[in-house]
């Protein structure tokens, strides 16, 4: 297991985590949920919570948003337990659960004034962060439509709006991009890091979509079985896996791509022909302009095949190996537990 | 600023101070569907009565008694909306949250439990205000005529208005009960039928009252009047504390205000007793009286009982860090505080003050059969808080439920237990009481009840019998749960506070084997 980020020194820099989970248990009579679970989020940072279903995200964050309590350890929101200060913890806390309801005969302005009225916010105050809410999520122009005729997109937007009303300092947010087309997707995606890097608050979201994480998320934790079997900075846990690019046999997978040069059908089989010559390269699998391939060796011999193949003037412009993602990282890290 | 502006600006500054809940209700229900159409109707059905009622009058309209029955039908019409459509609708808005997911948000926002029942109940206030808005020029119609009484118009809107509200406050309870949806159907239809029954009840109770004059004049009546807001003031708050307990995050303490507000009830009953009898003397509190506030008594605390004992004992450090400092005030307000064994030494002390206040009144014939009812009090309650510890000592998944419908079980099987030989044929049927049927409370009674009718007579010993057996019985379930009494009280005097890091996870998942 990568060991939890930061060291003494990161932690001072970065203050007080506003998210912490300390030894957290949650079990449903023998299901081990959650099994001593502890990580921290600071402020600026977009935290993503990465596992198989059933893994126990949703449990875990359910604890956190006080909407559970935990068999034991706590979780603690800007410095209050979830335990002990519920109260105080939701009022730093804003919680976007999968999937969340609607009221009926209501609108959009109507459904945000009274969350905010919830939150216990008045008069100038109230209307502000109304105001705020419709600037940010961009839904203004839907400010009188009734909340039952929005779209999905839409919907998720306002949930977000909803979270971000009392202006709390920790987000979780769960499975937020589910459901949603690829421009919505792309939309919430900035939403969400716009929260981090111009409100510096705190975002935990889970997701299924590895791809999307990897671009928002600066660090995450990987849970399964109730068990959390990473967690770090995204850079971190690429790096500490098993070598990035070698694979067990001692393998390590490149590609070359050629420039556009007139004749690429040819150009693409005199580096086929050359490749297949060198004895440290194996499984030779070429397109035009693209060769795929693996070499035995180390990086002494990789550099020696690129000095070679320039040599020999191949119009190459592209020469790298394959670079883990964070996809990779959780299909090596997670073993496909079910509970 | 323009009027308009002024208007808006004011009406933003009082909803702000208002309740976000009835704000939100407010809304949401002038704009459904439920409330157009009801609105509608009733003030349909108003002006068909209206003109029907004048064309079959006549000309008698002007000399009769009229206004009576004009207001009559008028308030059947209104009791319908108030005391059918609007309790049912409060006991929707809370099932609602839950079926449509937006129970979670409104429960990790900052508004506490008790301000989302307060916010519902007074969201079906300002409905009853609404209904009674547009029936009012109706009734203002009726003060034309003959037989118009403004008092008891004025009585029975107050009255309906009450009982409106109480409704709406169960239906409320009862909506919080069961989070389960296949529950929540079987709730529904009960709600239907107990908001039918109590509508037609109160339906048939007011006919009585209209065709009888009304004593204002005689104290008996506010007496009555009296004793009636009480009990339904104190059963308004239970609802109300139920509602809001069952909406109380689990590590808070849901509990002691249940508690205080039971023994409360418990004091205003003998409370009310005393001051009767203070105001008359005591030959006004015949034995009856007597013999049926110590039934309601049992019966209370053998509900409340069944429930405070089951109780799991562990108590959360959020609930610790609320215990008082002083040692002294912590052994008193122990009996208060959440967990099965706190829960039965709450029900003993009360139990003995019930004796001890049929012992030192004055009616004597009374004495055996007050004790052997608190005495059967005790002894079931006790078996369930043993249960109840033992089925929580042996399996996480041991709910307080469990323990409850076991001790109705044991007890069931007690009762027929001396009935079976009979019923297999193997003995004869024998009307005689034997010693066997000790735990039927009912047959046990009659017995007991006949001994102290006719003191001296061979019931006499077989009463002293019965009352040594139950003595022994109870002194047995005692003992059994006297060293977890002891403890429950001791763990309350000596609890130091416990901070977040300091709790290790053994510790927690070994002491609070029900929060799993």
């Amino acid at each position: 297991m990568i060991e939890p980020v930061p060291s003494g020194a990161e932690a001072n820099d970065r203050g007080e985590p506003s998210l912490e989970l300390r030894h957290l248990h949650r079990f449903f009579g023998r299901l081990k949920a959650v099994d001593d679970v502890s990580f921290k989020a600071w402020p600026g940072q977009v935290m993503g919570f990465i596992g198989p279903n059933g893994a126990g995200k949703t449990t875990s964050m359910r604890v956190m948003a006080t909407l559970d309590t935990p068999t034991a350890g706590d979780a603690f929101v800007c410095g209050y337990s979830v335990v002990d200060d519920p109260d105080k913890v939701r009022r730093y806390l804003g919680f976007m659960p999968d999937s969340f309801g609607k009221y009926a005969n209501m609108n959009v302005v109507e459904y945000l004034d009274f969350y905010a009225r919830a939150y216990g916010l008045k008069d100038a105050e109230r209307r502000d962060a109304i105001e705020h809410v419709l600037v940010f999520t961009e839904l203004r122009k839907l400010a009188d439509k009734s909340i039952d005729s929005l779209s999905k997109g839409m919907s998720q937007r306002l949930g977000l709006g909803r979270c971000l009303i009392h202006d709390p300092q920790v987000m979780i947010l769960d499975e937020p991009a589910a459901g949603l087309d690829p421009r919505a997707r792309v939309e919430l995606r900035e939403l969400i890091r716009l929260l981090a890097t111009e409100m510096n608050k705190t975002v935990l979201i889970s997701s299924h979509i590895l791809t999307e994480l990897g671009e928002i998320c600066d660090s995450a934790a990987i849970i399964e079985a109730g068990q959390i079997l990473a967690y770090g900075t995204i850079d971190e846990i690429q790096r500490q896996q098993p070598s990035v690019d070698t694979d067990s046999t001692g393998r390590r997978a490149l590609h070359v791509r050629l420039a556009s040069v007139d004749n690429l059908e040819a150009a693409t089989s005199s580096l086929e022909k050359w490749l297949l010559e060198q004895p440290m390269v194996k499984d030779v699998q070429c397109s035009i302009g693209h060769a795929m391939f693996d070499i035995e060796g180390d990086d002494h011999e990789q550099r020696q095949l690129l000095q070679n193949l320039m040599a020999v003037g191949h119009p190459i412009i592209e020469f790298h190996g394959k670079t883990q993602s964070l996809e990779d990282a959780f299909m090596n890290i997670t073993k496909g537990i079910t509970q | 600023m323009s009027s308009g502006e002024k208007f808006f600006h004011l009406t933003d500054y009082v909803t702000d101070r208002l309740n976000p809940i009835l704000v939100k209700e407010t809304r949401q229900a002038l704009k459904s569907r439920q409330f157009i159409i009801t609105f509608m109707l009733l003030l349909t059905v108003a002006w068909l009565i209206s003109v029907f009622g004048t064309i079959w009058y006549g000309p008698a309209i002007e000399y009769g008694s009229a206004g009576r029955a004009f207001f009559v039908a008028y308030y059947y019409v209104i009791g319908f909306a108030t005391m059918f459509v609007i309790p049912f609708g409060s006991f929707r808005s809370m099932l609602n949250e839950r079926d449509q997911n937006t129970y979670e948000l409104l429960s990790i926002s900052t508004l506490s439990p008790r301000q989302i029942v307060t916010g519902k109940l007074l969201s079906s206030l300002v409905q009853v205000f609404i209904y009674y808005s547009a029936i009012a020029p109706f009734i203002a119609f009726t003060s034309l005529l003959q037989g118009f009484d403004l008092a008891m118009v004025t009585l029975f809107l107050v009255a309906g208005l009450v009982w409106s509200s109480f409704v709406s406050m169960i239906a409320l309870m009862l909506s919080t009960l069961s989070s389960n949806r296949q529950w929540q159907a079987i709730n529904t239809i009960g709600m239907i039928g107990l908001l039918l029954w109590q509508m037609s009840s109160a339906f048939a109770i007011s006919a009585a009252a209209f065709s009888e004059s009304i004593p204002f004049e005689k104290e008996e009546f506010w007496w009555m009047i009296g004793t009636m807001l009480l009990t339904i003031s104190s059963y308004f708050l239970l609802a109300q504390q139920i509602a809001v307990s069952r909406l109380t995050f689990e590590s808070d303490n849901r509990s002691s205000s249940i508690r205080v507000i039971c023994t409360l009830q418990f004091w205003l009953l003998w409370g009310g007793v005393w001051a009767y009898s203070f105001r008359y003397g005591a030959a006004f509190v015949d034995e009856e009286t007597i013999w049926g506030c110590a039934i309601v008594s049992s019966i209370h605390w053998f509900i409340v009982g069944m429930f405070v004992s089951t109780e799991p004992g562990h108590i959360s450090r959020r609930v610790r860090r609320s215990i008082a400092k002083f040692g002294v005030f912590r052994f008193i307000v122990a009996p208060w505080f959440p967990g099965g064994s706190r829960g039965l030494l709450l029900l003993t002390i009360h139990l003995i003050v019930l004796t001890t206040i049929a012992r030192i009144g004055v009616w004597p014939r009374v004495h055996d059969i007050v004790t052997v009812m608190a005495l059967y009090v005790f002894i079931y309650v006790a078996i369930g808080t043993a249960i109840g510890r033992l089925g929580q000592a042996m399996s996480p998944e041991f709910r307080p439920a469990h323990a409850r419908v076991l001790t109705i079980l044991i007890g069931a099987l007690a009762m027929i237990a001396p009935y079976l030989p009979a019923a297999f044929g193997f003995t004869r049927w024998s009307n005689t009481y034997t010693l066997d049927e000790v735990a039927n409370p009912g047959r046990t009674l009659t017995i007991i009840g006949r001994a102290a009718r006719s003191a001296g007579s061979p019931d006499q010993w077989q009463a002293d019998v019965i009352l040594t057996t139950l003595w022994g019985i109870a002194t047995v379930a005692f003992l059994i749960n006297l060293r977890a009494m002891f403890t429950g009280v001791t763990e309350v005097r000596d609890w130091k506070p416990i901070a977040a890091h300091d709790s290790s996870v053994s510790e927690q998942v070994g002491a609070d084997p029900a929060a799993t």
